[in-house]
Order: C-alpha cells, then sequence, then structure tokens
C-alpha cells in the first residue's frame, strides 16, 4: 500500500463510519456460521427433559443405528481425553456433558456426531435417557434454604483469590455471598426522621444475539484450533488448555466478527465441547446452536432486591440496607463476579454515610445465568431509582431535587470508599432534567389515556483489574497492521481502535488494518466484556502506537532524517535497508490499578479503574382501559469520556436502550416447573421497530476520563443502567400505580390500576 | 429434518392424485411459512410434499364476482393481497388487516391457502374473513364444495379439510351496506402474534344495526363467530350503553383461554374493551 499520510491528528471525536459497514452490507463479512473444513463432522446436543435428576441409563442405540450417524459421545467418552471434564470461569463446577445426574432443563446431555447436520439432528432426538427425578428449586428466595441441593460441593476456580474462601462448602446454593459494610446503618436508622423499606424483582430474560452460538474445532497434529463466534479468545485459549493439560500455544482460538454476543459468549460457551468431539472423532467438528437451543445455554439473572432507607427531616438520606438475590441458575459461570462487582454499586449514585450491602449468587435448577449488558447493574438500577421515587413521592419532593440533595459527587468516597473520580453523574442528571423540561408544565394526556414522565439515573464501577495487550506494526512502505484481541461483535471496535492507533501515529484511521482475534497472532486481552475494550485495550493501543513511533522517530534519527523533514516513512525504511524491507513492531500493554475489597468489611479504596454513568429519562402514555403502556419519548443521557467515535457512543446508547425497552415491557424467560415454556423467537419476543419510542435520544456530556485514552472510557452498557425504572416512575406519574416486578406488561399495569381503584382483577 | 419427497404437480388433478386421504405425513405445500417451522423442529416429519408451486398461475388472482363480491386464489401471497386494488375497493379491511400481519419476509411468500388451511388460531386473516362472511372453494377428488370460513376451522391446527383436498380460491360476498373493523391486540411486542383478535362487521341504518356479524381468534382455540353478541346488537340502536353490553357479553361469551399473552379474565377485559371500539369504528366509517 502506500505511504500513510502523515497528518497531526484529528482522529479522536470524528464519526467515521464503521470500517466494516461495506463488507457486512454487501454480504461479504465473514462468520464462523459459514466455516467448512474438509472431512468436518457435525454434532448436535441431546438434551435434559427434567430440571434436576440423576441419569439412570442413556438408550442411543435407535439413534446410533440411523444411517449418517458417525459416534454417540456421552460423558464416559469426554472423560478418556479430558481427564476432569468441568469448566467455568468463577467455578469448575459445569460439565462438558452431564455426568451422573442433570440440573436444568436443556443440559447438554450427549451428542450425535454426523456428515449431515439433519441426520445429527434426528438422531439426537432418538436418543432415550431415563432419569430419577430429583427435589428442585427455581426461586432464588427459596434457594437461600432450600432442602434441594443444586451442587454437592462448591468449586471455585482459583482464578479470582477472593473466591478461594469458598471452596469445599457443601449443602449450600449460596455460590458466593459478598458483604460491604460502612458506618453504622443501625444507628442512623435507629434516628432516622423516615423509614422507606421496598422489594423489587426482575425477571430472567435471554441475550439473544441474533447469530447463536458456533464453534468449530479442528484437533490434529498434536494441537487444537478452535473457530469460535467467542468475545474472549484468550480466556478460551487458556481454559481448553488447563483442561487438555497442554501449554498454550498447542491451542489456537480464531474469531470473525460476531452477530452480537452482549455477554452470551464470553468465556467457555461450546468450546470445550467442541475440543473434545474433535479430540474423539479426529476431525473436524462443528457445533452450531439453533435460536432455541440459545436460551437453555447462558441468559441474564432474575432477582430479588430488598431495599431500605434512613432519611433525614431535610430530605438527606443517611442509611440504606440492601440486600439482593441474584438468581444464578445451574451453573455460576461468572454470576459470582457479577454478584460481587454490582454489589460495589447497589446504593446507588448517592453519597450515603451509613450503608450496608449483602449480595449473593445463588443456585437453581434454571438454566445458568452469566453477564449481560450490564454485569447485574441494570437489576439493581431497578430498584434503586424505583425506591428513590417512591422516596421523593411520599416526602412530597420534587424527584430531580430529592436526588440533587443526595447526589454522589467528585471527591466524595462511594458505598466501597473509593473516592469518586471523572464521574459526571450532577452533570448527567442535569442533563437529563434539561432535555426532558423538567422545570416546565407536561401534557398529562385526557380521557382514557394519561400521560407521565419519569427519569432515573445509575452507575456501574468497570471490571477490573484485567489486562489487555496490543502490537502495531509499521511496515517497510509505511503502512500499519494493529494486531489487537478486541472482538467487534457490533460495537464497532475495529473502527474505534484504527482511530486510536492513528491518533498516536498521527495518520487517518482509513490507513490502519486491524486484524481479527487470533491468539496465534493477537497478543492477549482478557476479553471483550464489561464496556472494558475501549478503555483497557484502548490504552494498551496508543501505548502500543506510541512505540511504534518512538521507533520511527529513532530510525528517522538513524537514518539522518532531520527533525521535522518530511521524509515518507518508505524513504526511511529505505535508507535503512537499501530496499523495501523490514518491520517496526510497537507493543503496549495495560493494566489498570486495583485494590481488592476487604474481605471482612467489603471495602477498596480503589473499587475501579473508572465509573460508568446513565440515565434515562421516558414520557409514557397509559391506556387506562388496558393498561398497554406506550413509550412517547426515551431520552439517553450519559457519560462516556471523551467520545473517540461520537456516532458510535450514539447508536450504542440507542442500541442499549432499546435492548433495556424489550427487558423493561415485555422480554421474558416463562417457566413452569423449570421447563421454559417459551423458547423461540414465536413465543419470545424482542423489540421489533413499532415497538420504537416515537422519538429516541442519546447525549453524552461534557466530560473526559483522565486515565482514558484521549479521555473515554466504555459505553458498550451505559444505555441500559436506567431505562426500565424511568419508564416505571413515568408510569406512576401518569396514573398512580407502582409496577415492582418486571417485565411491565399491559396485563400487570391493568392489574395494578384495578388494585388501586379497589376492584381486583379476579381469576376465574 | 429427514429426507423426503417432493412433488410438483403443474395439474390440480394431479396434485390431488398425489395426496393421501389416510396418510397424515403427505401434506400439500404452499409458501410453506408455518409447515417449515413444524419440519425443522420435528414437529411434523413428512413422507411426501405436494408443493402447489406449479399450480399458481391457475390459483391466482384476485377477481370481482359479478355480484360484486371478490373471488381470491388460493395462491395469491399475501402481499399481492395487501397491494390488491380490487380487494381494497372491495374488502379494505383484508389490506388493512395484513400491514400488520406478521413481516414482510413472510407475506411474500406466504398464501391465503396455505394461511386457511393450516387451521392456526393466532392468525388476522380467519376472524377476518369471518366477518365478512367469505367461504371457501375445496376441491376434492369427488369434485367441488364450498364451505364457510367459520365452518373450516373446528380447533387448534384443525380444519374440516380431508387430506385429499386443496383449498382452490376465497370467496368474499358483497359488503353492500356492511362496515367492518379489525383489532389486533397484541400483549407484548407490536410485532407480535395477536393476544386477541377482533373482527367486527356491522351493518348500520339510521343509528341502528340491523344486522352484525362478530368474530373473535387468538384468544380462543380456533376463530369463531359470537351468536350472542350479534343477536343482543340485532336491531339496536348504537350507543355508548349498547357498546358496553355488547362488550360485557363478548368477554361472557367467547370461550378465551389464557396462554403465553396473558390470563383468560385479562383477556375477557380486552375482549369487552376492543369490541367497543371496533363498534365505534365501523359506526364512524358508516356515518361518514
Amino acid at each position: 500500500m502506500s505511504d500513510a499520510t502523515r497528518v497531526s491528528s484529528g482522529q479522536i471525536g470524528r464519526s467515521l463510519p464503521r470500517v466494516e459497514a461495506r463488507a457486512k452490507v454487501t454480504g461479504a463479512a465473514e462468520y464462523i456460521h459459514n466455516l467448512r473444513l474438509p472431512g468436518m463432522l457435525y454434532g448436535k446436543i441431546c438434551r435434559s427433559t427434567v430440571p434436576h435428576g440423576r441419569i439412570l441409563r442413556i438408550d442411543a442405540s435407535a439413534a446410533a443405528a440411523i444411517p449418517g450417524v458417525h459416534r454417540i459421545v456421552t460423558a464416559e467418552d469426554i472423560r478418556t481425553v479430558i481427564a476432569e471434564p468441568y469448566y467455568g470461569p468463577a467455578f469448575h463446577d459445569q460439565p462438558i456433558l452431564a455426568e451422573g445426574k442433570v440440573r436444568h432443563v436443556g443440559e447438554p446431555v450427549a451428542v450425535v456426531l454426523a456428515t449431515d447436520p439433519h441426520i445429527a439432528e434426528e438422531a439426537a432426538q432418538a436418543i432415550v435417557v431415563e432419569y430419577a427425578p430429583l427435589p428442585a428449586v427455581f426461586d432464588e428466595i427459596e434457594a437461600m434454604n432450600s432442602a434441594a441441593i443444586v451442587h454437592d460441593i462448591l468449586k471455585p476456580a482459583g482464578t479470582f483469590p477472593d473466591l478461594k474462601h469458598l471452596a469445599g462448602r457443601s449443602g449450600t446454593n449460596v455460590a458466593l455471598d459478598f458483604h460491604l459494610r460502612r458506618g453504622d446503618t443501625e444507628r442512623a436508622f435507629a434516628a432516622a426522621e423516615h423509614i422507606f423499606e421496598h422489594s423489587f424483582r426482575t425477571q430472567q430474560v435471554m441475550h439473544t444475539p441474533l447469530e447463536p452460538h458456533v464453534s468449530l474445532a479442528d484437533a490434529a497434529d498434536g494441537g487444537v484450533t478452535i473457530h469460535s463466534a467467542t468475545q474472549t479468545p484468550s480466556f478460551v485459549r487458556i481454559e481448553i488448555a488447563r483442561l487438555l493439560g497442554w501449554p498454550e500455544n498447542r491451542v489456537r482460538v480464531k474469531t470473525a466478527f460476531l452477530g452480537g454476543g452482549f455477554g452470551a459468549k464470553v468465556y467457555v460457551k461450546l468450546e470445550a465441547l467442541a475440543v473434545a468431539l474433535s479430540l474423539l472423532a479426529r476431525r473436524p467438528v462443528k457445533l452450531a446452536l439453533t435460536m432455541e437451543e440459545q436460551f437453555f445455554t447462558i441468559s441474564k439473572h432474575a432477582s430479588t432486591f430488598r431495599i431500605k432507607s434512613a432519611v433525614d427531616g431535610h430530605g438527606h438520606i443517611t442509611a440504606r440496607q440492601c440486600q439482593v438475590f441474584y438468581n444464578g441458575g445451574a451453573y455460576a459461570d461468572i454470576g459470582p463476579r457479577v454478584a460481587q462487582k454490582s454489589g460495589f454499586t447497589a446504593t446507588g449514585p448517592y453519597d450515603i454515610p451509613n450503608v450496608a450491602i449483602d449480595s449473593y449468587e445463588i443456585y437453581t435448577n434454571r438454566p445458568p445465568a452469566g453477564a449481560l449488558r450490564g454485569f447485574g447493574v441494570p437489576q439493581l438500577v431497578w430498584a434503586y431509582e424505583s425506591h428513590t421515587d417512591l422516596i421523593a413521592r411520599a416526602l412530597g419532593r420534587d424527584p430531580v431535587e430529592f436526588r440533587r440533595r443526595n447526589l454522589l459527587r467528585d471527591g466524595a468516597p462511594q458505598a466501597t470508599g473509593t473516592v469518586m473520580r471523572d464521574a459526571a453523574i450532577s452533570a448527567v442528571l442535569d442533563r437529563l432534567a434539561a432535555r426532558l423540561a423538567w422545570d416546565q408544565p407536561f401534557d398529562r394526556g385526557a380521557g382514557t389515556l394519561k400521560r407521565g414522565r419519569g427519569l432515573a439515573i445509575g452507575f456501574k464501577a468497570s471490571i477490573s483489574p484485567t489486562t489487555s495487550v496490543a502490537t502495531v506494526a509499521i511496515a517497510a512502505d509505511g503502512s500499519c497492521i494493529l494486531y489487537c484481541g478486541t472482538v467487534d461483535m457490533g460495537q464497532g471496535s475495529t473502527t474505534a481502535m484504527a482511530q486510536i492507533a492513528a491518533e498516536a501515529l498521527g495518520i487517518e484511521a482509513e490507513a490502519v488494518r486491524v486484524v481479527a482475534p487470533d491468539t496465534d497472532v493477537t497478543p492477549y486481552d482478557m476479553g471483550t466484556l464489561g464496556s472494558r475494550s475501549l478503555f483497557h485495550m484502548g490504552n494498551a493501543v496508543r501505548l502500543a502506537a506510541q512505540d511504534a513511533r518512538d521507533k520511527l522517530a529513532a530510525l528517522a534519527a538513524e537514518t539522518g532524517v532531520p527533525p521535522g523533514a518530511n521524509l515518507p516513512i518508505s524513504e526511511q525504511f529505505r535508507r535503512k535497508y537499501g530496499m523495501q524491507a523490514g518491520t517496526i513492531v510497537g507493543a503496549g500493554s495495560y493494566i489498570p490499578a486495583y485494590a481488592p475489597p476487604d474481605s471482612a468489611t467489603g471495602l477498596t479504596p480503589n473499587a475501579t479503574p473508572f465509573w460508568m454513568v446513565g440515565g434515562a429519562g421516558a414520557e409514557v402514555e397509559i391506556d387506562t382501559e388496558t393498561g398497554r403502556v406506550r413509550v412517547l419519548r426515551l431520552v439517553n443521557v450519559a457519560d462516556a469520556g471523551t467520545p473517540i467515535n461520537p456516532g458510535i457512543v450514539e447508536t450504542q446508547l440507542t442500541g442499549a436502550a432499546i435492548m433495556q425497552l424489550g427487558f423493561t415491557l415485555f422480554e421474558e424467560m416463562q417457566f413452569t416447573d423449570g421447563q421454559l415454556r417459551n423458547p423461540s423467537l414465536a413465543e419470545y419476543k424482542i423489540p421489533g421497530i413499532r415497538d420504537m419510542p416515537d422519538r429516541i435520544e442519546a447525549e453524552t456530556v461534557d466530560s473526559a476520563q483522565q486515565s482514558g485514552p484521549y479521555g473515554a472510557k466504555g459505553v458498550g452498557e451505559t444505555g441500559t443502567f436506567a431505562v426500565s425504572p424511568a419508564i416505571a416512575n413515568a408510569i406512576e406519574d401518569a396514573v398512580g400505580v407502582r409496577i415492582s416486578e418486571l417485565p411491565i406488561t399491559a396485563e400487570a399495569v391493568y392489574r395494578a390500576l384495578r388494585r388501586a381503584a379497589g376492584d381486583q382483577l379476579e381469576d376465574l | 429434518m429427514t429426507p423426503f419427497e417432493l412433488e410438483e404437480p403443474v395439474l390440480l388433478g394431479a396434485a390431488l392424485a398425489l395426496l393421501d386421504p389416510e396418510d397424515s405425513s403427505v401434506r400439500a405445500i404452499a409458501g410453506g411459512t408455518a409447515l417449515m417451522l413444524m419440519m425443522k423442529s420435528g414437529l411434523y416429519r413428512p413422507r411426501r410434499l405436494v408443493s402447489l408451486r406449479k399450480l399458481a398461475p391457475a390459483l391466482d388472482g384476485v377477481r370481482s364476482a359479478p355480484d360484486g363480491g371478490i373471488e381470491i386464489g388460493a395462491m395469491v401471497r399475501l402481499s399481492d393481497l395487501r397491494r390488491s386494488a380490487v380487494v381494497r375497493a372491495a374488502a379494505p379491511v383484508i389490506a388493512e388487516t395484513l400491514l400488520t400481519h406478521s413481516n414482510v419476509r413472510v407475506r411474500n411468500v406466504a398464501t391465503i391457502g396455505g394461511n386457511l388451511a393450516q387451521g392456526d388460531p393466532h392468525m388476522d386473516l380467519p376472524p377476518v374473513l369471518i366477518a365478512l362472511g367469505a367461504s371457501v372453494r375445496l376441491a376434492g377428488p369427488g369434485g367441488e364444495r364450498i364451505v364457510r370460513v367459520e365452518d373450516l376451522l373446528t380447533g387448534y391446527l384443525e380444519t374440516v379439510i380431508a387430506n385429499n383436498e386443496l383449498i382452490t380460491a376465497v370467496i368474499v360476498p358483497p359488503q353492500t351496506g356492511w362496515r367492518t373493523a379489525y383489532a389486533k391486540v397484541t400483549a407484548r411486542s407490536a410485532d407480535d402474534w395477536p393476544a386477541l383478535g377482533l373482527a367486527v362487521s356491522v351493518r348500520v341504518e339510521a343509528g341502528i344495526a340491523r344486522d352484525a356479524r362478530i368474530a373473535i381468534g387468538a384468544a380462543t382455540e380456533t376463530a369463531m363467530r359470537l351468536p350472542g353478541t350479534e343477536a343482543l346488537l340485532a336491531g339496536r340502536a348504537i350507543d355508548d350503553a349498547l357498546l358496553q353490553e355488547a362488550g360485557r357479553a363478548a368477554a361472557a361469551e367467547a370461550p378465551v383461554v389464557a396462554d403465553h399473552h396473558g390470563s383468560a379474565s385479562y383477556k375477557r377485559v380486552l375482549v369487552a374493551v376492543h369490541l367497543g371500539r371496533a363498534l365505534r369504528q365501523t359506526i364512524a366509517g358508516a356515518e361518514r
């Protein structure tokens, strides 16, 4: 390629269209679902039909007799290639295939391998499994004290030092309990003018990436290559190497573009099973889930949140107690970290001197729950911002004024004791109120259509402490390649990373080519999750590009180029090597500082490398005869630091808000006795174009994250935080009823209206 | 999906001969939007599918009948039906209903014949066609018979169509003096299957409802008329009190069932509210 044009700057704050847009729109972009390898077998999974039971017998004779079936694989076979076939990022509790017993409906029990996916599917349906049912538990509160125990013994992975104390615990469904104590809540409650106590619940929902999970493993010549739609290629390499007892360099993980992730594709999902199958079959094996199977693979925690606040005579919140129960399902996945990390902020973005937080990750016999766009935080904001509005109303105070009075400001310690820095909480609230014209009169509707408005604000401690490494190569013609393990799943990371590298190098973003994650090529990255990439990898990319720039400067000096001379890079290489030859490699590695929470108090002076702040405002219209909620306007205001690419930031905020709109109004995995009643997009509805609010707006406030790359910070999750309580608060404003459980269906609102009128709807 | 025979006859007689009156693993396939989902999920495993694709020229088109009604070929795709000028003139409610029926990808392949033959209670068209007084033309080995849409559907995915019969056309009678409205009510996403489909046809003269046809779908096991509510309306002056009375009567009469969309008692509320609203809409239309 030609010399990259050297320009001074201008890549930051540039709404460059996404670099892969053309390939995606024309259908040229490659996805793992399209990949076929010679000799490849297709695997189809036979899944548990009971929520909890001992496996008595697996009869695969009819399945094996179907022409075209290569082999049937059960847990016994897996053990011949992987000695201890249990995996998981926090706990080694998840078997590659169910062993001895099953713990949720849809758990993988056996696999059919066939040359034709349809034959594999038919054969999988022909496998007969007999179970002896065990007592099962599905509700997170019941599971706290249930006779039904999902796991006989807790098996923390050892990856996280703060989970080690859980090893060997038995007779409990509590996978993790996090406790935080600051100040003296008892005394504060005793002295309180007002005490408020509420309970809120959220439902289990699914990530619904439009590309379902897919992994293809090719074990050959003493190594294995895994092509996988994963958000965490480096983690998968390490975990597969651990399972096999191999060095990391014999495991190669490659990704392509992902058709969405949202946390569904973090850590090991299908990869361990695909590897085991390929080792057994000695052929490449592809596992591609259907949309229906995704419901049994990973989901978002249902939760119960009991919250209690003390308020003094001036409207200051003096104490808050939070008990949060996350329904983790049958396997821990990353749930223990969700319970702990979200626990840091359970009291909300308020300056409360006395706090007590208890946050629990609880095993039940439901499909597993993990991370979904917010890492437990949307469940918290739903509760504490509904609670905040209820308090303001009860005290006769304006919801904005009441929040302003209690808001956590920069320089003040947050619940964990960490002092707030670079968190534009006040600015977000101010801009939200301004956009909604909060101090102006509002059209309240007429007749059977009543209008109301509400707002809410939430925040999140980013994931920590985690590492990202990047390298930048300058070829002899001056063109630039960025090797970066961040996975582009639609969030535009490739574009943003190219902009950061280009800014550091003083070239145009279009002149940077970004190599897709491939663990044989791209250096370590903890994962594309928790809105961490722009901050962590962004810093690593900037460091790598700066390193390359410094080396270019050294090359210029070495070849006698006077400072400030505008000599093309290619000419500098030519002077040094006498021809078009050589490479300059810049490397960057980034890990932020962190202090783990004290095991007794939960306190830490450094809870997070950065804070994410998201506010939402909603204007709604309620049909009082049916309870139907129409969102007329949805406003999202965020602190995203200094946006690298404002256009992408806006679509991230809006996209996240629309996703949360579905979780707020209708998405729900519906269970009867542990059986999922709606595992398909026919009966599990996500928002469509006609569900969009009439107006949807996004804004970022003026802000800079001092430690971020060019002042930026993560934003992928921010738009989800405050949508649900903003809508519930608007509904109460419109019709005077409070909904405390998601989803807020028309029927739920209608029933609440009838209750409020003293005329409860009877079930006949 | 497992292998199966696929036949693509060109003549109606050949298609009928390929069907088997005794064997439900032999079925006709038109647009395939419902059948393919059942096959992919393993709910239906055909031995033979008789594609009606090549019959389409003979079973296509929307024609005005001499009496002012219309006849719609069974293989007319829903998107063509939605755009048909003949339909818009004779029974605009059909075109309006199809605007929010499923999605454009489905409408571009699904046919009206397949839509009715599937017998799915969550479809929008059956209550609309019942309220319009429509019938289907059924062809079988013994010849042809005409069946009213309200008699065609007998239960969840059940119809009176024999295994070796095919719908060849849908006949909509003239609508002179009648006004029809359809309420599609979703309980979750606006892009959902209906929780309730309610079609209302009335013949109003000087503020009096001379005659009414009221059909319900989605909330019930199958699309059906509500004759008690129709009788209540007939000959009465239309005012708010009557609309409320009719709403209560329909809510009591309709055998609604609970499902993913909501409880039975809530759906009764929806029936009462939306019956009144749909009736108001038809009256407003009649007075224009």
